[in-house]
Formats: C-alpha cells, structure tokens, sequence
C-alpha cells in the first residue's frame, strides 16, 4: 500500500479513492450545539503532532492490530491468502491484498479494519434513529474526521440531505482546504467549527506537516461570508496543547487575528493523551509526543490573553452559541 | 474566581464568557440545588456516624403479648383479631423516642437505625451469623445480653415462622431446602409480602377516623356497606381494623408525651421547645383527625409508615405520590396555587423551611435497614428495604401534575443523599422542563437516584391488567421499579425471582444442569428432548418454554402453599385500612380484599438468555458452524480449550443493547416466553400474575449456579441485570442501548423493570450534561415510550473498579471533544488517564 504525502492532499481537491468513513459516534455532547453524531471520514491533509485519531489520517482502508485484545491464537496467521500475516500484529502492507479475512477470523475483535466506503445513503440510514434526540436538543450531525473537505460530494450528499429535513450541520474542519471547490459544501452546512493550530506557519509546518496561510485566508473569507450573511457561522477551536499551542505568543497571535476580524467567541479544547494508545495498532503511525498534562494555569492563561482581545472562551460543550459570527439559520 | 473551578464546572463559565447562569430563566434557576440547613447537615451526620444493630422490641413484645392474660384470651378470638390485638399490643407499649433536631417524629425501631425483627418471615436467619454480627459485610452492633435475647427470641418465633407453617411438612422439604440453596428460583414471598403503596391521600385528607367509623357502622348494623349481611369473617375484619387504629393513635400520643416531656425539660432550648410543642400538638391530631398543615401531613403518613413496618414485614413499604399528596398543604403553606410551577412565587425563607421539613422526613427512612443473613444478603445486598417516594407524572386525566413540592423532595434528597428514601421521578410528553432538570442535577450527584419512569409504558401496563385508566394513571412505584395503583392495589410485588437462563441449560439439557462444580445433578426441570432431537431453533425454543414454564409452575404450587397461610396468620390491619376495597368487601387484604390484586414473579438474566437465544440461532442453525450436539458438548465443559470461539461469540457476535434488532428480538422472545407462561396462572385471592424484569442482586447467586452459555458467559458469572444488557456486550453507545431496550414488549411487564445506564461523571458534568441527559431521557420514556431507567454517574473510584475487571463496564460512556473510542476498546494506560481526569476534574 502506498503511503498518503499529507501535503498531496487538500481539502476539496480530491479525485480517486471512494470516501471511507471509520465511525459514526452517537451522543456527542461536545461537538457542536446540542446532542449530536459525529460522522468521522477517514484522511487528512494534516499530521498534527497531538492527533487524537491518529486512524484518521490515511485516506485508505487500513488494518490495525489491538494487542491487548489479542489472545495470540494464530487464526489470523492461519487464514491469510498472500503471507502477508506472519505472527500477530505483525503484516507486510506490501504483500497485503487488504482481503480482510484475517479481520473477519479474528475471534478477539484484536484484528480490526479502519475505514469502510459507505454511501449518502447508509450515512442517513444510521442517523436517522437519531433525529427526535437531535430535535430534542437541538442538536445534529457534525461531519468531523480525519477532514471532511477531502469529501465534498459525500460531505454535501449528507448535509444537503439532513437539511432537507430540519437538521442542524456542522462541518468541523482543519481550514485547509481549495475554498472554491468546497463552496457546495458549505452551501449546505449550518454550522463551521473552525480548527486553529499555530499562529506561525513555520511551526504550523513543522508540528502539523503543513504551511497555515491557506487556513488563515480561508478563515478570513469565511469570517466574512458569514458576516454578510453569504455562507454558514464560523466558530473557531483552539486546541490547548502544552508547550506548543499554548504558549502566550501564540494564542496572542491567533487572539489578534480573532480580533481583527470580528470573532468573538473560540472554545478552548484541552489536550489529553486518549489518542496515544491508538497509535501502537496502525502499524506505521509514529509514537504520540511525551506532551505531559496540561495545567488549568495555561488554560486560564489562554483565555486570559483571549479575553484582553475581546474575545470569550469556552469550554467544548459550553459554547455560547449566539456569539458565532453570521446569521443563523435556525434558532 | 478560581480557574481550576472554572473548568472543572462548565456551568461556570470560563473567565469572559457571557455568564449564561445569570439569564433568568425559570429552567436554570430551578436547576440550583440549594444547600442543606445546618440542622439538616447534623441530622444527615448522625445517621451516616450511627452503626446499624438489630431491635428486639417487636418480638419481646409480640412474646410478652402472648403470655399476658389479654394475649391468652385473645386465643379464643378468630385469628385476625388476635394478629391486630397483638400489633395493638406492640404501639401501644413500645418506647417513644424523639430524636435531637428532627421536625418528624416517629422511631422505626429502639434503636437510631435498627433492624426490625420479623419472626414471622425469614429474621431466624440471622441466627447464622451470631458469630460474627461485627465483623460482617454490614456489620451489626449488638451486646452480649442482647444477642442471648436475640438467640431466645429466635428460637421462640422459629416455629411461628410462614415458611415453618406452610412447607415444614412431609412432601414440602425439598421446596424448604430450595429455598435455602435456590437455583431455578427463589420464593421471595416466604419472607413477607409488604411491598405496599397505601393510600397515604385518604391518611391525610380524611385520618384514619373515617376508616374506623365505617368499619364501626358496619360492625353495629352487621351489615356491610352495600347492605349485605357480614359473615363472622367480615365482622372480624371490621374489628382488627378498630383495634389496629387504637393502636396507632396510641402510639402517636405516646410520641406526643414524649414530646411534651422533652420540651418541658429545663435543658431544652427556646426554639426546639416551640418546634416540641408543633410537633406533639401534631401528633395528638393526626393520623386520626386530617391533617392541617404540611408538617402534620408528613407526620400523618410517617406514622402509619411505622405502623405498617411494626404490623408485618418492612421491605418495599413506599409512600406513593406525595407531591400530589401534599401539594394542598403545600400550597395553603406558601398560600400558592400549588399546580403553579413558578417555584420563584414563593419567598427564599418560605422553600428554606419547607425543604428541611421535608428532608428530615426522608431521613427518617434511613432508620431501618432489612434483616438478611450474609448468605441472604447475596441476592439482596444493598442494606435498603426500598421505601419509595414518587413524584410528577400526570394526573387522572392525563394532564401534567408536576408542582413545586415535585421540585422540593428533590432538594431534600440532593441535601442528604442517604440509601434511603428510593427517589421515583415520572416523566411524560408534558413533564416540565425546570423539573426533569433537577432530576439530572441530582443524578450528577452520582447516588444513582432518581430512577426515571415512563408513564406511556407504564399506564399502558397496568391498562393490560385491568387497571382503569384513571387509576392507572396515578400508578406509584413500590420499592425500586414494582408499580401499582396507590391506596387501591395489594400486590405481591416481590413475590419471586426466577433464573431464566437456568431454564436455557436446563432445555439444553433434557432438565438437568451441565456438570460441573456450580451444578445440580438432580432432574431440575422437565424432561425435555435430548439435543440430538432438536432439530431446528424452533424446537430449541420450544424446549426453553417447557422448561420456564416448569419452573414457574413450581414456583406457583410453593406459592399455593404460603398464601393459605398468609390468610390464617398474618393478616395486615393496617394494610387493609389504606387500601380501597377491603372495607367495602369486609375483606383483609390477605383475602383478597383489594380492588385490584395482583402477584408478581421477576426475570433474572432476560439479556444473558435472549443474547444465547440468538447466539445458538446464529452459530448453530444459520451459520451452521457445527451441529447443536458438538456445541452443547463444549458449554458441558464450560468452554474448556475453546476460548477462541467463546471470545467470538462474546465480542463478534451481535447482542441485545446496540439497536441491532436481530439481537433484540431474540431477547424480546425470551421475555415474551416468560411472560406467557406467568400469564396462565392467578393466586387463590383471585388476583391475576405479572411478570417483572429485576434482579436485586439475585444476578449474583443465581449465576454462581449457572452452566455456561451460548453467548460467551463461562458458568459461575453473574447474570445480566434486569432488562440491561449483558455487561461487556453494548458498545453502541447509549441511544443504541436505549432503542433497544424500548423496543421489548414492556406492554407486558405489569411489575416494570429495571434498566441501568453508566456514564462517567466528566462527561455529563455541568449544565452541558444536565441538558443532554435530560433530553436523552426525556427521547427514549416519551418519543420512544421506554420504561424505566437508572442512571449511574461514575466517580474516579468506581471507574478504577471497573479497570479492574474489564468487562464489568463496558458500557460506560466516555465522551471527549472530536475523539472516537470506547472506554473498554482502550489500554489500561488510557483509561487510566480518563480515570484520573475524572478524578481531578480537570480538562
Ligand atoms: S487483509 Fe488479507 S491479505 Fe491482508 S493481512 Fe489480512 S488476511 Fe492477509
Ligand atoms: S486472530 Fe486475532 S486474537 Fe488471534 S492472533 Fe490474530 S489478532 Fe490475535
């Protein structure tokens, strides 16, 4: 299997593979207004150091392998057709056909598969159960990932079609992407949760594998868009990551920028280490940083300097939604 | 404001946010719990500081009641008027206590918290445990003078006891001993039947003196109120009632002297001899007299509380509806119309008062505890006798009856959060927004309480069972899920449990258990076809019914036994006064006096049996991975040199709990299965079987004896609880669970059923968690007519717990911002870092 270049890849400007999807999770509380699901696509144009879903990141299906599940039993050895397996946990993508018998044998549910294609169709089909709880909350879908930019068809399949039914979208999204190509999208999405890395692009390059001029513009256009009321409200995230976002010169960088253009609201994601552990099933993700916890004094910090700017931070969940720039749609 | 604060809360709002808390809104303000007065917190410190022990002034008295002149005289009597005689016997001598700070009065036993001695059910077991009272799971504090008491009293009621009475005959020891080892089922009614919802409204609106006037007019014109003669049993019963209320406005005087004497005391404080001399003119008022203050109202029904703990067995004695109860007294206290729900009309000193009445009225249920033997106690640990307190809901028209008292008993329990009272809050399409938030708000405490019911299903249930709508519609829960129409219904609610995978083995099995260290070798059940003749799934259910309907056709002639007992030896006076029906029918309601009447048998292990059910169907009979006999031959052995497939079947195959409806029908055909065999029989009072789908913690025992299972359970666990999914097999998350588990025909389940749901206590903190579960909740009992529901919001320390035992959990919700996984698919490292952000409340 060949290897994603992240930077081959932009949001909005994709052709080939057929979107995957890797999880649709229910009951999400902190992704958006309401109760919502989030739909996870599978690849990214960005490789951030702190990934949380580190299976996110290649646009193909993948095989991962759970050790503590495993109980070592060889029926996984034992099914595959090209000698790819050779002991447990262990394959060569390069003789792999991704035939997935080893993931169907597995008795331990240790051998697991990343990624699943799945229509517009079967997207809604495992929505729908979902929709009183989303009306009840006032809630809805968020289309997450991995970056959902990369899938504009699909992405707007799902969101025109939740629309078509009073159900409130939202698109999260890392801000690289062609804005041009994505305009269907956002055309059909409610809601953009705007993700803000490093304010400098040099460090954005060096922790997150890309330049973030393209992010910064598109924020900007987007701000504006939703300003005169041409395209979806705009809720920046910063995510808090100790010692890398977090430091004073970059959340005053980005504080400015908010400022600047009018944003008045950002939610604060605090870094945790949960995605850590999923790195040791992909077979060729790199070992999550030794970040150590984040202290509330930056987080306070943060919000301190956001604050001296004018612009109010929340915690994820507890966004004051009314501070989102533009006009709403509904609500 | 401190930052770690800040975030630790998301209802606080990080430093430049809006502030959302100061919008003013009815919902938000209602959803502040307020803090307990400083006579709550002393209250609330001396239950939790006081050891639990054991009173022996029921069976001294009960003793000294037999041997006295009035007691041998009293045996010439019909046999109900020497049971209300001997209760009168017992209120009328036992020792008044009045307690420091309480506003309710009234001890439940000699002792601060005690339990009370009922030689009449199963307390000889606790002779077992003589040894060893200190040193046992909860521990009991008693002297040395008091245990050789207990020892002599024990061997003194032995005898008397029901289960002595009705099986200690030739042809019924195996049943006796059954019920000291149960496997295929355990006949909780030996013990008692109590689980009681009386009807509190009539105690405070009319006192117990319009009882006792009717039963007196019928005694002096021996007729009974629709003017047919009354038979010598009639006549009997009208007098126990007599003798019965003699008893408890004997009681409550004594409780009013107590009162006066302590008020008159030099030592006593100004204000506690005015709240003295409040209380005591309450006590020499109700319950004979209505009551006419809120206060007396509380005391009114706290005192025949007693009076039914004293006359017969204590568990599941619940008190019903009292916000709907009260909600008159409440509002001529705050001079309110009291269906406002504009809990801001009335004044901050006004609710402050009225909720410490109220929460020291829920901490007098914390003063008894049940009386179980350790090895009791396996199925029914908890140390809780289940006294229910139901609030909200619609009235008998269907409209909303939620009112501020609904809010306030919510408040009082946030103040102390004690095992006792059982907190059971109704929701509807119409259940106000301020109120199913303050329930969340108490869930987040993490007490487990509320439970919230669903009234579409439950009506419905009890519409099936002849319940008229509009006493439907005012059902009250008994004890923890059992549900009856209050002050009308007499309901063996607890009257037995049954093993329902037990019945699986057995059908697997021609009705004996696989061997094996936790098995039987005796024919257990009905002689079913060997396996090699089960040809197809149908015929493996059809085996499976024979064998439920075996066990409950024994559970129903041990049953037959016991109730002919009840009716001779422990009629229930007090019982019968509060239930609509036996003063019109002159009948007790042992004999079956009750407008409506009913006994229930619950299911244990429904998802253990209906996830086997699909996994046999699947594995054996559509996959045809091998035939039936090879699979049978590897759950014999327990799955012995087959973990492979035992793991596949565990967390490859579908299972009840995740919305997947294959799986779900399966466990649907296993309660309807149940179902149908409870419906063919009725109980020699003439009152109809319900099933019910609870455990207690029968799940426990009754696993400890059970063969392995086609879905993966090696033999020994325990069974999955109440309608619940197996533990380790939803990994939906919880809308999944919730689907499924209203999609089971729980139109059925006239006795409810218990659902437990997890969550970890960071992900729905604050008022984010608040909303969320409120509108999950509020999606699976209205939009999809769910039934009941308990919420577990996890601390740290449960969360380590379930590390440790990986697939106790599983189900536990963990939610963080933008990231996928669940809590049992990660490495112990993970959820050790979940466990600790939990733990410090930070992120
Ligand atoms: S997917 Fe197929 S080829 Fe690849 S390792 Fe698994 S069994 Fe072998
Ligand atoms: S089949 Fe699964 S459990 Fe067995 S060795 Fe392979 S990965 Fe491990």
């Amino acid at each position: 299997m060949a290897c994603t270049d992240p930077a081959a890849s932009v949001g909005g400007a994709s052709a080939s593979p057929a979107p995957l999807i890797f999880a649709i999770q229910h009951f999400c509380i902190h992704d958006g207004p309401g109760t919502r699901s989030v739909v996870f696509f599978k690849g990214c144009p960005l490789r951030c150091q702190w990934c949380q879903n580190p299976e996110s990141w290649r646009r193909e299906t993948e095989l991962a392998h759970k050790g503590h599940l495993c109980i070592d039993c060889d029926t996984c050895v034992d099914v595959c057709p090209t000698g790819a397996l050779t002991a447990p946990g262990v394959w060569d993508p390069a003789r792999c056909d991704l035939c997935l018998r080893c993931v169907d044998a597995c008795p331990a549910a240790a051998m697991v598969r990343f990624g699943e294609p799945r229509s517009a169709d079967d997207v809604l089909a495992a929505l729908q159960p979902e929709f009183n709880l989303y009306r009840r909350s006032a809630g809805g879908v968020t289309l997450s990932g991995g970056e959902a930019t990369l899938f504009v068809p699909l992405a707007t399949e799902i969101a025109q079609r939740l629309k078509n039914q009073a159900i409130h979208s939202t698109l999260e999204t890392c801000g690289l992407f062609k804005l041009a190509a994505v305009q269907p999208l956002l055309a059909a999405i409610d809601l953009v949760l705007f993700d803000l890395k490093l304010f400098d692009d040099e460090a954005h390059r060096a922790q997150c594998g890309a330049g973030n001029a393209g992010v910064k513009e598109n924020l900007r256009a987007l701000v504006r868009r939703a300003a005169s009321g041409a395209g979806p409200r705009v809720w920046p995230r910063l995510p808090i990551i100790p010692g890398i976002t977090s430091v004073a010169d970059n959340v005053t960088g980005w504080a400015s920028l908010l400022q600047e253009i009018g944003v008045r609201g950002v939610t604060l994601v605090p870094y945790h280490q949960f995605g850590a552990g999923k790195r040791s099933w992909l077979p060729d993700a790199p070992a999550a940083p030794e970040l150590g916890a984040l202290s509330p004094a930056e987080l306070a910090r943060s919000a301190a300097i956001l604050a001296a700017h004018g612009v109010q931070s929340f915690a994820p969940g507890a966004e004051d939604w009314r501070l989102a720039g533009g006009v709403a749609t509904r609500g | 404001m401190d930052i770690t604060d800040a975030i630790a809360e998301t209802t606080t709002p990080l430093p430049g946010d809006l502030g959302r808390d100061e919008v003013v809104d009815l919902r938000v303000h209602a959803s502040v719990l307020p803090p307990p007065t400083a006579r709550i917190v002393r209250l609330r410190e001396v239950m939790r500081a006081t050891p639990c022990s054991i009173c022996l002034e029921r069976p001294r008295l009960l003793r000294a009641f037999e041997r006295s002149r009035e007691g041998k005289l009293a045996d010439k009597e019909h046999a109900t008027i020497r049971r209300a005689k001997a209760l009168r016997y017992v209120l009328q001598h036992r020792a008044p206590r009045i307690y420091d700070d309480e506003l309710i009065v009234g001890n439940m036993s000699s002792k601060r918290i005690g339990a009370n001695y009922y030689h009449e059910g199963i307390s000889v077991n606790i002779l077992e445990d003589i040894a060893r009272l200190e040193t046992r799971a909860v521990p009991l504090h008693l002297t040395a003078a008091e245990k050789r008491e207990l020892l002599k009293l024990g061997l003194w009621g032995a005898t008397r006891s029901i289960a002595a009475r009705s099986l200690g005959r030739p042809g019924r020891l195996s049943h006796f001993a059954h019920l000291l080892r149960p496997r295929r089922y355990i006949v909780t009614e030996e013990a008692g039947i109590s689980h009681q919802v009386g009807g509190y409204a009539d105690v405070v609106q009319c006192g117990l003196i319009r009882v006792d006037s009717r039963a007196a007019a019928c005694i002096a014109s021996g007729l009974l109120e629709n003017g047919s003669p009354a038979n010598a049993d009639q006549l009997a019963f009208f007098a126990s009632v007599r003798i019965a209320v003699e008893g408890v406005v004997a009681m409550a005087t004594h409780l009013a002297e107590a009162c006066e004497a302590r008020a008159a005391a030099a030592t006593t404080t100004p204000e506690r001899r005015d709240e003295l001399r409040i209380i005591a003119a309450g006590c020499r008022h109700v319950p004979l007299h209505p009551a006419r203050t809120l206060q007396e109202g509380l005391q009114a029904c706290w005192l025949v509380h007693v009076a039914l703990n004293l006359e017969d067995y204590e568990q599941g004695l619940s008190f019903g509806r009292l916000d709907q109860i009260l909600g008159p007294l409440y509002a001529r206290a705050v001079g309110a119309s009291a269906s406002a729900t504009d809990v801001t009309a009335t004044t901050h000193a006004d609710t402050s008062r009225i909720v410490e009445l109220l929460a020291s009225f829920e901490l007098k249920t914390c003063e008894t505890i049940p009386l179980f033997s350790e090895r009791v106690d396996m199925g029914f640990s908890g140390n809780t006798v289940g006294q229910a307190i139901t609030l909200g809901g619609v009235d008998a028209a269907g409209d909303d009856a939620t009112n501020p008292l609904s809010g306030l008993f919510l408040d009082a329990f946030a103040q102390i959060q004690t095992r006792e009272p059982n907190m059971q809050v109704r929701v509807h399409a119409q259940t106000p927004e301020w109120f199913l938030h303050k329930a969340m708000a108490v869930v987040q405490l993490g007490s487990g309480s509320p439970a919230l019911f669903g009234d579409a299903a439950i009506i419905g249930a009890l519409q099936a069972v002849g319940v008229a709508e509009a006493h439907a519609r005012d059902y009250a829960v008994i004890g923890c899920v059992e549900i009856a129409s209050p002050g009308r219904t007499y309901n063996s609610s607890d009257a037995a449990l049954i093993n329902l995978p037990l019945c699986l083995e057995l059908a697997l099995n021609r009705g004996r258990q696989f061997p094996g260290p936790h098995g039987s070798r005796k024919q257990l059940g009905a002689r079913t076809p060997p396996v090699a003749e089960l040809l197809t799934f149908e015929d493996v259910v059809a085996a499976f019914r024979a064998q439920v309907v075996d066990a409950v056709d024994e559970v129903a002639q041990v049953l037959s036994w016991l109730e002919p007992c009840y009716r001779a030896h422990r009629t229930t006076p007090v019982n019968s006064m509060i239930t609509e029906g036996c003063v019109e029918s002159g009948r007790d309601v042992t004999w079956g006096g009750a407008m409506y009447d009913m006994t229930a048998l619950q299911a244990v292990g429904l998802a253990d049996t209906g996830d086997s059910l699909h996994a046999l169907r699947r594995l054996v009979f559509d996959d045809k991975a091998m035939s039936l006999t090879a699979f049978v031959a590897i759950l014999t052995t327990d799955f012995a040199d087959q973990e492979p497939l035992r793991l596949r079947l565990q967390r490859r195959f579908e299972h009840y709990g995740n919305g997947d409806r294959r799986a779900d029908e399966m466990t649907d055909l296993a309660a309807n299965i149940y179902a149908d065999a409870i419906g063919s029989h009725s109980n020699s009072r003439g009152g109809v079987w319900i099933p019910g789908f609870y455990s207690m913690t029968c799940g426990t025992s009754f696993g400890s004896v059970t063969g392995a299972l086609p879905n993966g359970r090696h033999a020994g666990a325990r069974l999955s609880n109440g309608f619940s999914p197996v533990d380790g097999s939803d990994a939906s998350g919880p809308t999944a669970l919730l689907r499924s588990a209203a999609s089971l025909s729980t139109q059925r389940w006239a006795n409810g059923g218990a659902l437990n749901i997890k969550f970890d206590a960071h992900t729905v903190r604050g008022r984010v968690g608040r909303d969320a579960l409120a509108s999950l909740f509020r999606t699976y009992l209205v939009d999809q007519a769910g039934m009941q529901v308990q919420i577990n919001v996890l601390d740290s320390e449960t969360l380590r717990a379930a590390k440790l035992d990986p697939n106790a959990f599983p189900n536990l919700l963990v939610r963080v911002s933008g990231y996928c996984a669940y809590f049992n698919d990660l490495q112990p490292e993970i959820q050790d870092e979940l466990i600790a952000r939990t733990a410090h409340g930070v992120h």
